[in-house]
């Protein structure tokens, strides 16, 4: 019955509206908006009909003598006029028809506008000054000046406990590391644009052959410009909201929004100039033919002269084998970059939108290699009523990497394979071959000189760098699209309610193509023509609902509480195929009538739910707490392990605001904080833990099918747990000129996650998919400060310093684990262990001595330096553990036991690859139209293993060798008195070039990482004629000095923890750039 | 007008959380996991086909581990980590030390003899007596496998349990070979009456595993032991089957060339289109071995005057003498196989003339000279070799046979097993011999140390795998290597 009653009255309300409706229609109010100040009319300025809940049901704009008419649909409802740079007026119609309005010029300037407060990360409730974990946020508005093509670039040295390491080919992302290594194989933090976590996923029969290792790190390719800030959350506590990603860490990207206001046009154009840095000088072809000469004459004393060095001109290749090739500089040229970048911004009282374009196109250091880069985005919000309002956002992002082929092959005859690359290529390549072929009379061919087989062997695997650079085809196309739709809707006073919709899609098509004419190889071969394309196919679908609630907030109390569930569904699928022996060098076309090598395809699905439930509560503005509950369930587990549960709890006290210490005109806000929490880590395939049967290649045996166990169940398999505390201290001084901060964390690993856990193979198994077992601890303390002695109006002058400390210790390995790896002793080769209690990254090694001057010197002495004498008194040879005897001119090594052998006995720890201190330090100085800042990076207490050294003057094999080696011993008695001398040439010797610390190198550094310089024109009667409101020009230049006692190529070596037995070797693939740009940037 | 919004996504809530559970079931599209499997004898059959693939898959290394060390081939171009071990220069990193692909066949038999009994309960169509078939082939494959494994490595783990999932215990010490060899007596004569004699076709009682087969595997792991009445009798079983033949005269060749002859007992099938034997790249294509000046010696025509297996053996022109049992295609060295039959010649596991000559060998060493003759002078006479007379001793029986298995069973994968019982027989009585025919490929100055450490007979298997000590703490390596590292 009182059901009846409300619906009745409910129609009946209805109707009198509708009534009120059709009664107000064709009330049109007009009048003038003029400024209040000068009495002119304002053209432009917004004049809406707005409702009690503030939603905008009519609008106009005033014509050019600021009059304006609207019909109004309501006489109850207000009429709100507005322009920018101005306060607003809201006026009732009542039962006027002429309103004039006089609007005052606001006291915010025009540039503040631009700032709209982010006040809470939507999923915490928690605003940046009360937070009490740790995270750091980095306002990107003046970053975006910067050359930089990625947001990795911009914080690299700039956030405390944050290790960025660059990478030189282009396209490629760098390497992030938040608060060190805690987890296998990929620390890479979780990357959150606007809200929505990027997952990169990807199927369990993906072929990891041909991905490479950093198109998985890429960071998200967004625009620099297009970003307003990066926050990193870096302890538990903040990263628990992320519960089942944020393991390692998130980087929260946000960026920029429409903002109501005239629309703004912004024009970006950079020109860009990398240097490759020096490379290591190398042998020329007459230097690199006496080597070898020399090589072949110690190792087999008598030998027949090999034609190709024995320079000989009826040698039918002799002008093809008597070159001076710098095979480095041929493959290397400065690259140039061109990047524009349009946007436009502005909105009314309704909508207010972002729209960029980004276009860049880079070549890269290294011959027909480049990126392009084709982005666009747009964002509009959208508000219908102060109770409802919604937000768009879109971006697509299209790009193309143009690389070249590689193959991995084992060159330096260690048994390694490693990727062997144009540039890898070029260190080892002959130099007196010539890139051209010649005829037997000295006449050049036209064709690449590509011999079968060269006098360093196949040549397939010894190819000429220039015809591949020139000839193959490595590309990857991209495109990515993300679309995400936000309601946020008021409930009442106390709730509101918010829903994220989401979906991300990724394309990627990747093209290899090497064609006959690029290497040396029997036209039969399996890579003759051979052709590869490999399409994936990444989608993702996520909605988020949100509750929030505060029940509580006056001038005491603050208390607030969210709810949220989450939906995510990911999908992903590829297909490859490879051909070979096409018909023709330029169709790189797999599926033109070629033999099939192999096609292969996979699919791969990802569920997970996931809630969230937390608490903020403040007392009084000191006393913060925040408890965070989420809880997370993925597919990717069986049901026994699916639930990770991960809770936090952070608290603060801000002590500057108590009564006695609020009195302090110096000191400003002020807070010590700590937290706890837990955050979890997934394995990245979609079916690790099933027992698979799968048919083998060969699908049949005799006259049946065979199928056969493929994959080990994993009924063990569960979440990887990331604990943290953390210890911080924030303190502002003198108004805010001072910031300082400080923390301490201890981030401890549990049930880490191993990718491809070797089992015993009498199991039947290499390896079981993934294995949860040991514990890592990494611990630390970081500072960070920033202080501005100069704050005036045309003058300003902010200096910042950060520093931070990690050490990272492996706390237990799993039971039976093997913490010896490597026994054999060889050429390049470094015996490595993993102990508990000691860093990860520790590599051991030899002891180099010099050479032995003579044969005399190399018998074994014992510790008191007299001679081993045997049985019969004769005197012991040195001997290396395969029984080769040393010989005068071979290295010498640290004989540690004195036992007259050197073996796996003789080795010692030589060091670790973990950097113990990294940072940054810079400033920012304006000065009326100029502006200029600098930033410095540095990296201390890691030593470095050089590779490429190791590969360049070992004079073992047929690989061209670097200069260094013109200083090697020659004949008897050679250094005496020298230490730098470096051993014999010879041929295939066991031993002269064994892992010791001949390679081993500090790898400390301090690099002057950005150096920028700039001048802007903005109120000048210049750019006011043409209609401009600022036109700035600026200079930028990055990487160009870098003090450093390392002697290769660059001391920025990438941490990626494989296994507890991974050290960072520079084994010079891409070093990075020195970076040149001019920026030019117009607004109007 | 809100409480029915609250209690509506209440409810949604309530109902995800509810459907959460299935939802989060996902299975992979590619491939059966493991509850699906092992639901018809289709599935238990097509694992088999799995385990004898894989046995075939290894054809290259079946040759490598019984010719390497023995004195009948001569790397050309052989590839590093193979004339390593040729030139007895072996350390633990040597990839042929990998056991992995034998555990493999013995992990998916240990899947069939566990499971394939539940799948009677499953599949209405299974019967008792194919499921006992079936479960007899794997034994038979796995002691197989077991038995290669003891003669190259000595001990080495002996797992009866399959590898289903991560609770399985990995990480097992090794057993004594002899108790290993126990086992397999113990297990395949329990199946040597589930066995069948033969299947439907001749081509399949070749491809698998046969009453016959077994027995012919029994007699050999009993020689390998020295227990030469149980050998003799296993023999005799065959040929009281009167299934195996040998081929005559004329046409020896048809052994290899189409092969699944009467002579063959167990041979791992190839069709040359999908399933490619590796012995054609080995021995012609890549030229990666030929034959020994010893093997020359045994059988050129010029030389010792054998007519059918000298170049029936190994082809002489050009003075290349390749092996020309997986090249040739008749024994007239004049042609070598048609390209779709390159890849497609069997590997002979066990055939008439090899067990005859094992019982040859088994009745020589008891004495019985007078019937071992005439089983040597039946397999020389169809060689068209004139009879010979042997003195009565069983060193000059152990000598001919020797030498009559290597001609007749040359490039087969037998030769170093040979050796090795002739090493090993009698205590150790003739080590010396074998010794010298090991170094005989080492290089010339580390011949006299070589020697003096290979009388130790450890150093006659091969090391373990480096990377499988390291996965696994319960190893203990071959003591002969532990010093080499």
């Amino acid at each position: 019955m009182k059901n009846r009653v409300h619906t009745v009255t409910f129609l009946a309300l209805l109707f009198l509206a509708c009534m009120a409706e059709i009664f107000a229609q064709g009330i049109v109010i007009r009048g003038q908006v003029t400024e209040l100040e000068t009495g002119e009319p304002i053209p432009g300025a917004t004049v809406v009909e707005v409702d009690d809940n503030e939603r905008v049901i009519k609008g106009t704009i005033t014509d050019y003598n600021g009059n304006y008419a609207l019909q109004i649909t309501s006489i109850r409802n207000q009429l709100k006029y507005s322009f920018v740079g101005f306060e607003n007026v809201t006026e009732e119609p009542a039962n006027r028809t002429t309103i004039n309005v006089q609007l005052s010029s606001s006291m915010i300037a025009l540039e503040d506008v631009v700032v709209v407060a982010q006040v809470t990360d939507a999923l915490s409730g928690i605003n940046e000054r009360d937070r009490a974990s740790s995270a750091v946020k980095v306002d990107m508005s003046d970053i975006s000046k910067l050359s930089v093509t990625s947001a990795a670039d911009a914080l690299q040295g700039q956030v405390t406990g944050l290790d960025i390491v660059s990478s030189g080919s282009p396209g490629s992302g760098a390497q992030i590391v938040i608060r060190g290594l805690g987890s296998l194989g990929d620390s890479r933090p979780l990357i959150v644009v606007d809200g929505i976590a990027q997952d990169i996923s990807r199927s369990s029969d993906f072929d990891f052959g041909s991905a490479d290792v950093e198109d998985l790190g890429a960071l998200v390719s967004i625009a620099p410009q297009d970003i307003k800030s990066i926050e990193v959350l870096k302890d538990a506590a903040s990263t628990a909201v992320w519960g089942s990603q944020g393991a390692d860490g998130v980087l929260m990207i946000t960026t920029n929004r429409g903002t109501k206001g005239k629309t703004k046009f912004d024009y970006n154009y950079k020109l860009t100039f990398n240097q490759s840095p020096p490379p290591i000088p190398m042998l020329d072809g007459n230097e690199y033919t006496m080597l070898m000469l020399e090589e072949l004459h110690n190792s087999a004393g008598v030998f027949d002269l090999p034609p190709e060095i024995a320079f000989d001109p009826n040698y039918g290749d002799f002008y093809n084998y008597s070159a001076n090739t710098d095979w480095i500089s041929l493959i290397t040229r400065t690259g140039v970059s061109h990047d524009h970048f349009f946007k436009l911004s502005g909105g009314g009282e309704k909508t207010q939108y972002y729209a960029s374009v980004n276009s860049s196109n880079e070549t890269g250091i290294t011959l027909n290699e480049g990126y392009k880069r084709l982005t666009s985005r747009i964002n509009l919000d959208y508000t219908l009523s102060r109770n409802l309002r919604f937000a768009v956002n879109f971006d697509f992002t299209n790009s193309y990497q143009d690389g070249n082929w590689y193959t991995n092959q084992d060159v330096t005859g260690d048994g390694n394979r490693e990727r062997l690359t144009v540039r890898r290529m070029a260190y080892v390549k002959a130099p007196n071959m010539s890139v051209y072929e010649y005829n037997n009379s000295g006449k050049l061919t036209g064709e690449y000189f590509t011999p079968l087989e060269s006098f360093q062997g196949d040549g397939e695997i010894f190819f000429n760098p220039v015809a591949v650079a020139d000839l193959s085809e490595r590309d990857t196309k991209t495109n990515r699209f993300q679309n995400s739709f936000v309601l946020r809707y008021r409930i009442s006073k106390k709730f509101r309610f918010e829903e994220t919709v989401s979906f991300q899609y990724e394309g990627r098509k990747l093209s290899i193509f090497l064609p006959y004419s690029a290497i040396g190889t029997d036209w039969l071969d399996d890579n003759v023509n051979n052709a590869r394309e490999q399409n994936n196919h990444n989608q993702k679908i996520s909605s988020r609902s949100l509750l929030i609630f505060v029940p509580l907030s006056n001038e005491t109390h603050e208390l607030s509480g969210r709810l949220m569930f989450q939906v995510d569904q990911y999908k992903s699928d590829f297909t490859q195929i490879t051909t070979r022996n096409g018909s023709s060098i330029s169709i790189s076309d797999p599926s033109a009538g070629a033999l099939v090598s192999n096609i292969r395809s996979g699919s791969s699905e990802t569920r997970s739910l996931g809630s969230l439930l937390s608490v903020n509560y403040k007392l009084k503005d000191r006393y913060i707490t925040s408890i965070i509950l989420r809880a997370d369930a993925n597919s990717k587990f069986g049901s026994n392990n699916r639930l990770g549960f991960f809770p936090s709890i952070s608290i603060a006290w801000r002590f500057s605001e108590e009564p006695i210490l609020k009195s302090l005109s110096w000191l400003n806000d002020s807070k010590i904080r700590f937290s706890y929490g837990q955050s979890g880590k997934q394995p990245d395939q979609a079916y690790a833990r099933h027992g698979i049967y799968d048919t083998p290649q060969n699908a049949t045996y005799f006259d049946g099918n065979v199928v056969i166990p493929i994959q080990v169940q994993l009924a063990n398999l569960k979440w990887q747990t990331i604990e943290s505390y953390n210890l911080g201290i924030d303190m502002s001084f003198l108004k805010n000129r001072i910031f300082f901060t400080a923390e301490v964390y201890n981030k401890l690993t549990h049930d880490l996650l191993w990718e491809n856990y070797d089992i015993p193979s009498s199991s039947g198994f290499d390896v079981i998919g993934w294995f949860n077992g040991g514990k890592v601890r990494n611990r630390g303390w970081e500072s960070y400060m920033r202080y501005y002695p100069v704050k005036r109006k045309n003058f300003n002058v902010g200096v910042n310093f950060n520093i931070s400390r990690n050490s990272n210790t492996f706390l237990e390995f799993p039971e039976n684990f093997n913490n010896i790896r490597g026994e054999v002793v060889a050429n390049g080769v470094f015996p490595r262990q993993a102990n508990t209690g000691q860093p990860i990254g520790s590599f051991y090694g030899f002891i180099y001595q010099g050479v032995y001057p003579t044969n005399e010197d190399a018998f074994a002495k014992d510790k008191d330096g007299r001679f081993l004498l045997d049985a019969n008194g004769n005197k012991i040879p040195m001997t290396f553990a395969d029984g080769t005897f040393f010989q005068g001119g071979d290295a010498k090594y640290a004989d540690v036991n004195h036992d007259g052998v050197i073996d796996i006995y003789d080795v010692q720890y030589l060091g670790d690859s973990n950097p113990e201190i990294i940072g940054g330090f810079g400033s920012n100085i304006s000065y009326k139209k100029f502006r200029a800042s600098f930033q410095f990076l540095f990296r201390t207490g890691f030593e470095i293993v050089n590779e490429i050294a190791m590969d360049t003057e070992g004079m073992l094999n047929r690989n061209n060798q670097s200069k260094a080696v013109l200083h090697r011993w020659r004949r008897s008695g050679q250094g005496v008195d020298d230490s730098y001398i470096l051993p014999r040439a010879f041929y295939l010797h066991p031993a002269n070039n064994l892992g010791s610390d001949r390679y081993v190198e500090k790898g400390d550094f301090l690099r002057l990482n950005n150096l920028s310089i700039g001048y802007s024109l903005r109120n000048n009667s210049f750019v006011r004629r043409i209609n401009i409101d600022e036109l700035e020009v600026s200079m930028n230049m990055r990487k160009i000095l870098t003090y450093t006692n390392y002697t290769g190529q660059d001391p920025e070596i990438s941490q990626r923890m494989e296994d507890p037995f991974w050290f960072g070797t520079d084994n010079g693939l891409s070093p990075t750039p020195r970076v040149y740009s001019l920026i030019f940037n117009v607004r109007f | 007008m809100p409480g029915i919004k609250y209690k509506l996504i209440l409810l949604s809530f309530l109902i995800i959380l509810n459907q959460g559970c299935d939802w989060l079931e996902l299975l992979p599209p590619d491939g059966l996991v493991v509850d699906e499997y092992w639901k018809s004898k289709e599935d238990v059959e097509a694992t088999l086909l799995g385990a004898y693939q894989q046995f075939a898959e290894m054809d290259e290394k079946l040759f490598l581990y019984g010719e390497l060390r023995g004195d009948m081939i001569r790397a050309i171009q052989a590839p590093n980590y193979q004339q390593l071990i040729k030139n007895s220069n072996i350390f633990s990193n040597n990839q042929l030390c990998d056991w992995e692909d034998f555990y493999k066949i013995i992990n998916y038999c240990n899947s069939i003899i566990k499971l394939a009994p539940s799948v009677l309960k499953v599949d209405q169509t299974f019967t008792e007596l194919q499921m006992t078939i079936f479960t007899s082939e794997a034994i038979f494959l796995r002691s197989l496998a077991y038995f290669y494994l003891v003669r190259i490595f000595k001990d080495v783990p002996y797992i009866t349990e399959p590898t289903i999932d991560d609770n399985v215990d990995f990480f097992i010490e090794k057993a004594e070979s002899e108790e290993i060899l126990s086992f397999l007596i113990e297990d395949l004569n329990s199946i040597k009456n589930t066995t069948p004699p033969a299947y439907s076709s001749p081509l399949k009682s070749r491809a698998r595993a046969t009453k016959a087969a077994v027995n012919a595997l029994l007699a050999d792991i009993s020689l390998w032991n020295f227990e030469y009445e149980q050998c003799i009798s296993y023999i005799d079983e065959i040929e009281d089957s009167k299934l195996y033949f040998l081929m005559s005269t004329s046409t020896w060749f048809e052994i290899f060339l189409p092969g699944n002859s009467l002579e063959g007992i167990f041979e791992l099938q190839f069709d040359g289109s999908g399933e490619n034997n590796s012995m054609f790249d080995y021995t012609y294509n890549f030229n990666y071995y030929s034959a020994s000046d010893h093997a020359i010696q045994l059988m050129d025509p010029e030389i010792s005057g054998e007519q059918i297996r000298g170049p029936g053996s190994i082809s002489g022109e050009n003075l290349n003498f390749r092996i020309w049992k997986y090249a040739g295609a008749a024994a007239d060295q004049t042609t070598t196989r048609s390209s779709a039959l390159q890849e497609a010649c069997n590997f002979i596991v066990y055939r008439y003339s090899d067990i005859q000559l094992m019982k040859a060998e088994a009745l020589s060493q008891l004495g019985q000279f007078e019937e071992a003759e005439a089983i040597i002078n039946e397999i020389r006479g169809r060689a068209l070799l004139d009879p010979v007379k042997i003195s009565s001793s069983p060193e000059a029986f152990e000598d001919f046979i020797l030498n009559e298995r290597a001609k007749e069973l040359a490039f087969e994968g037998k030769r170093w097993y040979d050796l090795l019982r002739m090493g090993r027989r009698n205590n150790f009585s003739r080590k010396n011999d074998l010794i010298e025919i090991i170094i005989q490929d080492a290089p010339s100055t580390q011949k006299l140390v070589l020697a003096s450490k290979l009388s130790n007979p450890l150093g006659w298997y091969l090391p373990i795998y480096e990377s499988e000590l390291e996965r696994n703490l319960n190893l203990t390596q071959n003591p002969f290597y532990d010093n080499d590292l």
